[in-house]
Order: structure tokens, then C-alpha cells, then sequence
């Protein structure tokens, strides 16, 4: 074969350490064997990385690190199918494949100067935990206004991240972190509700702010309608979009929408962009 | 660069003969009544008279199943990538399908370029065969092609009475040429040049399909909402033939394929977005979970999708899928359907 990098062969990596989450979320962080690659190894907040487990196969998934961490790679990733279960049954130590990063990633250029609003539910804040680590750290939180955090997942066993979520970002300056869980449970103290309502409650102010959500299609929904209603603009929301992925290079095709390819033209999209899509994902 | 040689119809075989020698040929060959390509050990296995192969050539440069590397995670991590091909020889591609060639390239190029599509293409030249006859699905016309268009080809080899007009079309041509120069005189080039002309004039005035295109594309993009697509799609039975003989659609599947071991393969095989598991995700949803769904975004690809992204049409007029739809899906009727559809 050609000298040149072969995309589709993975780099071979070691998971690190395996860090449960949830009953069915575990964040795996790894590294690359190879130095040289890991040296070379640049990802920006949002972006994607094809997971293989040798025999499984292989599947996209958003990194859930930031940045600004070089020594590793972290992957928070719910157990739903072949390859996940695959994953989720391995342990430290174990070899994986990776290869990426993949797509574009959330503006923070176009961020800079502006205050954010971070809204995820479930698993949907994995992608998110990325850009609000990016933007927390040090090098990088003058640039950026106020951060505002609105968490939610159905129980308190369900919240990802909870040293971060319940005791970490609260801690960075002018940072707000706002939890909530579907229904109420006795060793739970903070508010009880879904996401759509609290932020309602909540009642961020537009100005000078983009809003950046990542959940399911249905909390998306409903806090899209809240946004409206608070006097958000299509242009200052930014969300992913998910779709079946193979190559993750633009060639397999199958995550095509319209002529757009999710997996090099997204997955962060604002709400604009989105509304110029066709309605097929 | 074009030069022009003379090949005589009966020196072919010695010919490819003689190529087999110096490459690996992959040509037409009539197996059980149907043309496909295959790889051949020399001119006498090769068919010279055929209308269009039913499997397009793209199979030689993305073949329907490949492996893309070798892996042993039973001891370790060992991942080992297949060798390239060696110079080879692609014989007998029809204009049509040169241009399919020319609507793939874009896709395994530009960034994250694919080193499989890649390295068969640099190690191959291409040598074109002009038609000489005209099928009743052919419509390359509309797309602006020709019976006897040499576009994309290395040597382009066109039949005109006893002889053949070789064009030279590029240095891999011209290396081909030069390691097999007694076979190609240059004496009745220019006659030979002539009488292409005049059959590609005969040929395009036999097309019984006549397709125009234009506003077809904004047209198309127009009806993404629209109730028409239910008509092809409630015929369509979903077996996606009509994507695996497309000589442009390049979806895929990878899988690995395991030995039990910890040991085994990763594959890549062709896809279709024909298919309901195409874009299903773990977590049941489906963007695309209808085949009415489906059935507008294979010819939404073909007419407009693949024209934004690339700047080139996702179909060449071959017909091949007008030809082996088992339910007669005809593209040029849905093209015509869709002016016409309000």
C-alpha cells in the first residue's frame, strides 16, 4: 500500500482505566501505543473517534475529554449494542483500535467573548463534558463569559460525572451548575423535574450567549421550545446530530443528510443550519 | 496528450496476449451467458463482443468484498494491512462507466483519501472500448457522454471496420503502447480518427431514450416533501440491485470477522441505502425507516446530492438498473416525473 496514513486502520491503544458512570455508562480513558502518535494526536471539543474492539467491529463515538488533557482520551460510552457490550466488557489493560479524530467541532472561537449555556441530558452530556472542560480550563476561561450548566437525567444513578457535576464546576469562577433528576428519590436534595421545565424555571437571559445542547430527540424538543420562549435565535443554539457511521470518513454513506455528510460536515450543527437541512434524521 | 494508432481487429488477442504478460489483466469474460470482468491469463478468455458488463468495473478498483487488514488481538495487538496490487490492466471499460470512474474518484479521494480505491487506481491503466451498439436502456446522452467518448480512459480502443483506433490519452496509455509498439502503427490513424466520428454520429442517433435534464436537479430538491415518491416506492421492492450495478454508489458496510480466536479480519463489502438496516441506529430510531424514505434519497442521490457535493452527476446513463429492476423502476420515467410532478 501507499505510505500515506491509512484512515481506516485504526491506531492501537490501551484502555487505562475504566471509570463506572452510571449502571450502564462507563468512561473509559486510553492511550495511544504509539507514541509518535499520541504525540500527534489533536482533537477539538465535539469531535468523534471510531472505537474498534478487534471481533466486535467498530463504532463512532463522541470524545468526552477535552482537549487540553494531552495524556489520554476519554470515551463515555452507555452499553446499548454489539460493540458497547463488547466494550463494556473489557477491562484496564485491555487493547482497543482507534482512529480520528473525526467532524468539526463546536465553534469556541465564535464563542469567545460570549457567555454559554450548556444543556444535556442522559448520555448527551458526554459530548458537552468536552467543550465545558475545554472552556473551564485555565489557559482558556478568560475568554468566555458566564458558563451555565443545566444537567438532567431520569434518576440520581443516571447523572454522568457526578464528581464534576456535583462537586467540580461549580468550584470554576462564574460557573453555575444547575442538576436536576426525573423523579424524586430520598438521597436526593437538589430539584426534581425534567430538563425543558427547569430551564424554564431557570430562565437563562439571551444576551451575548450561545445555548449548546446535546440529549435526546425528545428533551431536544421541548428545550428547543424553551429557548423560543426565552428569546434565543436559531443562530445562537448549537447541537450534535447522531447517524449511523461506518467509515466515518465521508465514503460509506450511510450518514448522509441531503447532501451532507454528518460525519465530516457535523456533528455540531446550530439550530440554523439544521433548519436548512431536509427533516431525515 | 492524444496520439492516434491503428490496432488490427485480428492482432487483439495476440494483443492481450501480450499484456497478460507484462500485467495483471482484468477483462470481460462470458461466464453462464453474462458478461463480467474477471481476471484473465491472456486474449483468448477475454469476450470482444458484448454490450455492457452486468457487474460495472468499479468492482476492480472497490471490490464488492475486501479485507482491510488482518488483526490478532490474541496476543498483543497485531494489525496487518493486505500488499498492493501490481501493475495491472483494466480492459474493455465502456464510456459510461469511464465516467463512473470519474464520479468515484472525489468520493476515495480529497481528504481521508482511501488507500485501497487509491492504490488500484495509480497501479492500473485503463484501457477504454467504444460502443457499437446501443442498448435499450443506454442514456448517456443526457449526461453529455458518448458511445465513443474516450474521457477517462488511459488507451481508449474504438471499433471502426476491421481495425481498431487506439488513442493514447495518458502517460500509463502511452507506457502500455510503447511496451506493445508493434501492434499499434501509426499508418490510418488519421482515417481511422474519421470513422470514430462518424460511428459516434451513428451510434448517438440511435438512442431510443431521450432524457433532458435540465431543471431536474432544483426541480428534484424541490419535492423532498412531496407525496410523489410514494409512487416508485410502493413498487419498489428494496433489493437494492439497482445500487450494486450503479458504477457510481460507494456505500459500504465494515465488519470484522472473527476466527473465534481473537484472531481474524476487517472487511469492507459493498452496502445499500436501499436497505432498511442501512441506517438503523442501536437505539431503534431510523432516519430513513420507510422505503419511501429510501427510495428518495437513492434518486435524490443521483440526481442532486451527489451533483452539490462533488460537482458531477451521481449517474452516467448506463441503464443498468433500468435493466435489472425486477419491478421495471425506470430512472428516466422518475426524471420525467418528477417536471412534470406538482
Amino acid at each position: 500500500m501507499s505510505g500515506e496514513r491509512n484512515p481506516l486502520l485504526p491506531y492501537r491503544a490501551t484502555i487505562r482505566e475504566i471509570i463506572p458512570e452510571t449502571g450502564d455508562v462507563k468512561t473509559f480513558r486510553i492511550t495511544l501505543d504509539n507514541p509518535q502518535a499520541a504525540a500527534g494526536w489533536r482533537h477539538e471539543p465535539g469531535q468523534l473517534a471510531m472505537l474498534s474492539v478487534f471481533g466486535a467491529g467498530e463504532a463512532m463515538f463522541s470524545i468526552s475529554s477535552a482537549p487540553t488533557r494531552r495524556d489520554f482520551l476519554e470515551f463515555s460510552i452507555k452499553r446499548m449494542g454489539k460493540l458497547t457490550r463488547a466494550l463494556h466488557e473489557m477491562e484496564a489493560g485491555g487493547r482497543i483500535g482507534v482512529r480520528g479524530p473525526y467532524g468539526n467541532h463546536f465553534p469556541y472561537e465564535k464563542f469567545q467573548g460570549k457567555s454559554l449555556l450548556f444543556v444535556g441530558g442522559g448520555i448527551g452530556m458526554a459530548p458537552l463534558r468536552s467543550l465545558i472542560d475545554f472552556v473551564l480550563a485555565a489557559e482558556n476561561r478568560p475568554r468566555y463569559g458566564r458558563v451555565e450548566i443545566l444537567y438532567g437525567a431520569r434518576s440520581y444513578d443516571d447523572l454522568c460525572f457526578k464528581a464534576q457535576l456535583l462537586d467540580g464546576w461549580h468550584h470554576k469562577p462564574d460557573t453555575v451548575v444547575y442538576s436536576t433528576i426525573d423523579r424524586a428519590e430520598a438521597r436526593w436534595t437538589g430539584h426534581v423535574g425534567f430538563v425543558p421545565a427547569y430551564l424554564e424555571q431557570v430562565a437563562p437571559r439571551p444576551e451575548n450567549k450561545c445555548a449548546v445542547l446535546c440529549g435526546p430527540p425528545v428533551m431536544i424538543r421541548f428545550v428547543l421550545e424553551a429557548l423560543k420562549k426565552l428569546g434565543f435565535a436559531d443562530g445562537q443554539i448549537y447541537s450534535t446530530l447522531e447517524l449511523r457511521m461506518k467509515c466515518g470518513v465521508g465514503k460509506c454513506g450511510r450518514c448522509n443528510i441531503g447532501a451532507k455528510f454528518v460525519c465530516l460536515d457535523g456533528p455540531v450543527f446550530s439550530m440554523a443550519e439544521i433548519g436548512e437541512l431536509p427533516p431525515e434524521f | 496528450m492524444t496520439a492516434a494508432r491503428v490496432l488490427a481487429g485480428g492482432r487483439m488477442v495476440p494483443l492481450l496476449d501480450r499484456i497478460a504478460q507484462k500485467y495483471r489483466l482484468t477483462a470481460p469474460v462470458k461466464e453462464d451467458g453474462v458478461v463480467l470482468y474477471r481476471r484473465v491469463d491472456g486474449g483468448r478468455e477475454v469476450c470482444l463482443d458484448f454490450g455492457l458488463p452486468l457487474v460495472p468495473p468499479k468492482a476492480h478498483f472497490f471490490p464488492q468484498t475486501e479485507r482491510l487488514f488482518s488483526y490478532n488481538a490474541a496476543d498483543g495487538l497485531e494489525l496487518k494491512e493486505p500488499p498492493g496490487i501490481t501493475a495491472s490492466v483494466l480492459f474493455g471499460v465502456r464510456p459510461c462507466d469511464l465516467r463512473g470512474f470519474a464520479a468515484l474518484d472525489p468520493v476515495f479521494g480529497g481528504r481521508f483519501a482511501d488507500v485501497y480505491y487509491q492504490d488500484k487506481r495509480e497501479h492500473t491503466t485503463v484501457v477504454g472500448l467504444g460502443c457499437t451498439a446501443v442498448r435499450p436502456e443506454c442514456f448517456c446522452t443526457a449526461y453529455g457522454g458518448s458511445p465513443v467518448d474516450e474521457q477517462g480512459a488511459d488507451l481508449m480502443l474504438t471499433r471502426v471496420g476491421e481495425s481498431y483506433l487506439a488513442e493514447i490519452l495518458t502517460p500509463k496509455g502511452e507506457q502500455l503502447v510503447r511496451r506493445s509498439a508493434e501492434f499499434f502503427p501509426p499508418e490510418g490513424a488519421g482515417e481511422a480518427e474519421r470513422a470514430k466520428a462518424a460511428l459516434g454520429r451513428e451510434l448517438e442517433a440511435r438512442f431510443t431514450r431521450r432524457v433532458d435534464l435540465a431543471g431536474v436537479k432544483e426541480k428534484a430538491n424541490t419535492l423532498f416533501e412531496s407525496s410523489y415518491w410514494g409512487k416508485p416506492a410502493h413498487r419498489c421492492l428494496g433489493c437494492g440491485i439497482c445500487t450494486y450495478l450503479c458504477p457510481t454508489c460507494h456505500c459500504f458496510d465494515i465488519v470484522d470477522e472473527d476466527r473465534g480466536d481473537r484472531t481474524g479480519a476487517r472487511w469492507r463489502c459493498w452496502d445499500s441505502c436501499m436497505f432498511r438496516d442501512f441506517t438503523l441506529h442501536t437505539s431503534g430510531h431510523n432516519p430513513r425507516g420507510s422505503k419511501m424514505e429510501r427510495v428518495r434519497n437513492r434518486f435524490l442521490h443521483k440526481l442532486s446530492y451527489h451533483l452539490d457535493r462533488y460537482g458531477l452527476p451521481g449517474c452516467v446513463g448506463c441503464g443498468r438498473c433500468i435493466a435489472a429492476c425486477p419491478v421495471n423502476i425506470d430512472i428516466t420515467r422518475v426524471i420525467a416525473e418528477i417536471k412534470e410532478a406538482g
